[in-house]
């Protein structure tokens, strides 16, 4: 072939992809930060600030709350997504019917939409038609019933059941493949050895599989990160910001009090954070995969 | 495997699977079952089966939710979407895995890192960028964003699928005679249909099910995606019940028919990329 057209056919052939990615995932990235430097209803003129949205968020309580309920469904994710896939990708290792059934089960509220899910979730967790609190007075547990979703004290916990539901599944497939990625001589040799049972798990699969659970911790923060529909159709943020995320923030921020230059420094602050987690979180496992 | 559950144990460790799979399904057992019923039945027996089993709720649904609309809607916004990033990440793939040229990492570089990018992030400077050049409340306000956040996957995906194909297939289709169009259409598309498979399972899904982009881009009624109309429906008739849950049991219809059937390759697909051996 010769060298002209296969340079244009490498241009032309990169063009789209450049220009929809290009105008649509990155400069909003780096308008939302020029954004934020300006105090502006969406309509109308635009007005110069400088820092002040940046320094504003610094001592703004509600953001700071945002962020800790982020965290908390990082934790959440992390500590108990990963742990849970982990557990039920070891025992559902086989093939019979039930542990295939099992898994499809588990996988299938990937394939729904985030809204019905949060729908359900909030039928049972209901004060007066809530399936939760009728079990609890079925089970004579009366006066543990509770305004589960209106509680300021509770709310940001009673989401993390339908988040763990919602996404365990992927990472019990992911789990599932890695761990049939291992060749079966590793594990005879090490039923040789002696290493069976828990220790086989802990001394040979999980470190043979370590990448892949550093790929699911990083999914799991980017997640959680984006974790916005769910707490949206729940909880709007509410009671009083007590379940408000970074993106639900921002989306009030923006689309309810109309202040897009604070809702968009608020993006920026996302953005750089999700990089920031995502980075710690490389570093930490990393460096505990090479104390192995 | 029995040496890991150990021969002495395996009825608590099925009684903990038994209890977690209740606790996965029930929640979809409920939504059905309670579609059916009527409100009083709701009320009164939350656990059980309905009296008797409504019907009538699921086509006042579909009237009432207007589910026409917000089907083809969705329809339109995910096929869309769907072939803009087939056709569109096929092609800039085939150039980062098939050519040599200067920049060719960097490229690679800046389309993986779309895969980190907060999607809510863009929100309020999309929303700002679609009113400015009047998107906003058109089908392109979806299929243009879905297409840009499905990049960085697609191409991740087919291009690490594309890398594995030996040099000879260039040569051998220059020596026919073929282009360099005919050899990406002809070839390297056929060739790829099972990782063009994954690619197509995770836009779609991921364009049928999003609500974010959906709910701040639209507000016209006749333009609603399905989770946008169930939202909406859900807050208008908050205490019909059974009309609400009917609602809902059919806008999930279509993703839980599918997936049943594709299964294996579903879960295959969405997960491609995170096992790395």
């Amino acid at each position: 072939m010769n060298a002209m057209s296969s340079r244009k056919f490498i241009m032309f052939g990169l063009a789209p992809a450049l220009l929809i990615y290009g105008l649509f995932v990155f400069v909003p990235v780096v308008w939302s930060a020029y954004y934020g430097f300006f105090n502006w209803s969406g309509f109308g003129d635009k007005q110069y600030i400088g820092l002040a949205n940046y320094t504003e968020i610094i001592h703004d309580s509600t953001f700071w709350r945002s962020l800790k309920n982020n965290i908390i469904f990082v934790l959440a994710a992390v500590f108990g997504q990963v742990p849970i896939a982990l557990a039920l990708a070891v025992i559902l290792h086989k093939n019979t019917w039930m542990q295939r059934f099992l898994r499809s089960a588990i996988f299938l509220p990937m394939v729904m939409s985030t809204v019905v899910i949060g729908m359900v979730w909030q039928y049972i967790y209901h004060p007066q038609i809530g399936i939760l609190n009728f079990l609890l007075d079925a089970v004579g547990l009366s006066a543990w019933k509770l305004n589960w979703l209106s509680d300021s004290g509770i709310a940001i916990y009673s989401l993390i059941p339908p988040l763990i539901w919602s996404f365990v599944g992927l990472y019990l497939i992911i789990f599932s493949s890695a761990l049939q990625n291992i060749p079966g001589e590793i594990h005879d040799a090490a039923e040789l050895d002696g290493a069976i049972g828990w220790r086989r798990l802990a001394y040979i699969s999980l470190p043979m599989i370590w990448t892949t659970v550093q790929v699911a911790i990083v999914l799991c923060i980017s997640g959680s990160l984006k974790s916005f529909d769910l707490v949206y159709i729940m909880t709007r943020g509410g009671p009083a910001h007590a379940t408000e995320l970074l993106a639900t923030y921002m989306y009030n921020s923006t689309f309810t009090s109309y202040r897009y230059g604070y809702g968009s420094a608020i993006s920026t602050m996302i953005v750089l954070i999700s990089l920031v987690l995502i980075g710690t979180s490389q570093w930490l496992t990393s460096r505990k995969s090479r104390s192995q | 495997m029995s040496g890991l559950l150990g021969r002495s144990k395996p009825i608590i460790f099925w009684t903990i699977l038994m209890v977690y799979g209740i606790f996965t399904l029930y929640p979809f057992f409920w939504l059905i079952v309670s579609a059916f019923k009527t409100n009083e039945d709701f009320y009164s027996h939350p656990f059980g089966l309905p009296a008797q089993w409504n019907m009538a709720n699921f086509s006042r649904a579909w009237e009432t939710a207007k589910l026409d609309t917000a089907f083809a809607n969705s329809l339109i916004v995910s096929i869309g979407s769907l072939v803009l990033t087939l056709f569109i990440g096929a092609l800039a793939s085939f150039i980062l895995s098939r050519f040599q040229f200067r920049l060719k990492a960097a490229v690679f570089a800046f389309f993986v890192v779309g895969m980190l990018i907060p999607i809510h992030s863009t929100l309020v400077p999309l929303f700002i960028l679609m009113k400015q050049i009047s998107l906003l409340n058109t089908y392109w306000a979806l299929i243009l964003p879905y297409t840009a956040f499905a990049l960085p996957t697609a191409i991740f995906v087919l291009s690490a699928y594309l890398m594995s194909f030996p040099r000879e297939i260039e040569e051998a289709s220059f020596i026919d005679g073929t282009g360099l169009w005919g050899l990406f259409f002809r070839i390297i598309l056929p060739m790829s249909l099972p990782a063009l498979s994954t690619v197509t399972i995770l836009s779609f899904l991921h364009a049928w099910n999003d609500f974010s982009f959906a709910l701040v881009f639209i507000s016209k009624t006749s333009l609603k995606t399905l989770p946008l109309s169930i939202a909406n429906f859900s807050d208008g008739y908050q205490t019909d019940y059974g009309l609400t849950l009917a609602a809902m049991v059919l806008s999930v219809l279509p993703t839980i028919i599918l997936y049943l059937v594709f299964q294996e390759q579903v879960m295959k697909g969405m997960t491609a990329g995170a096992v790395k051996g």
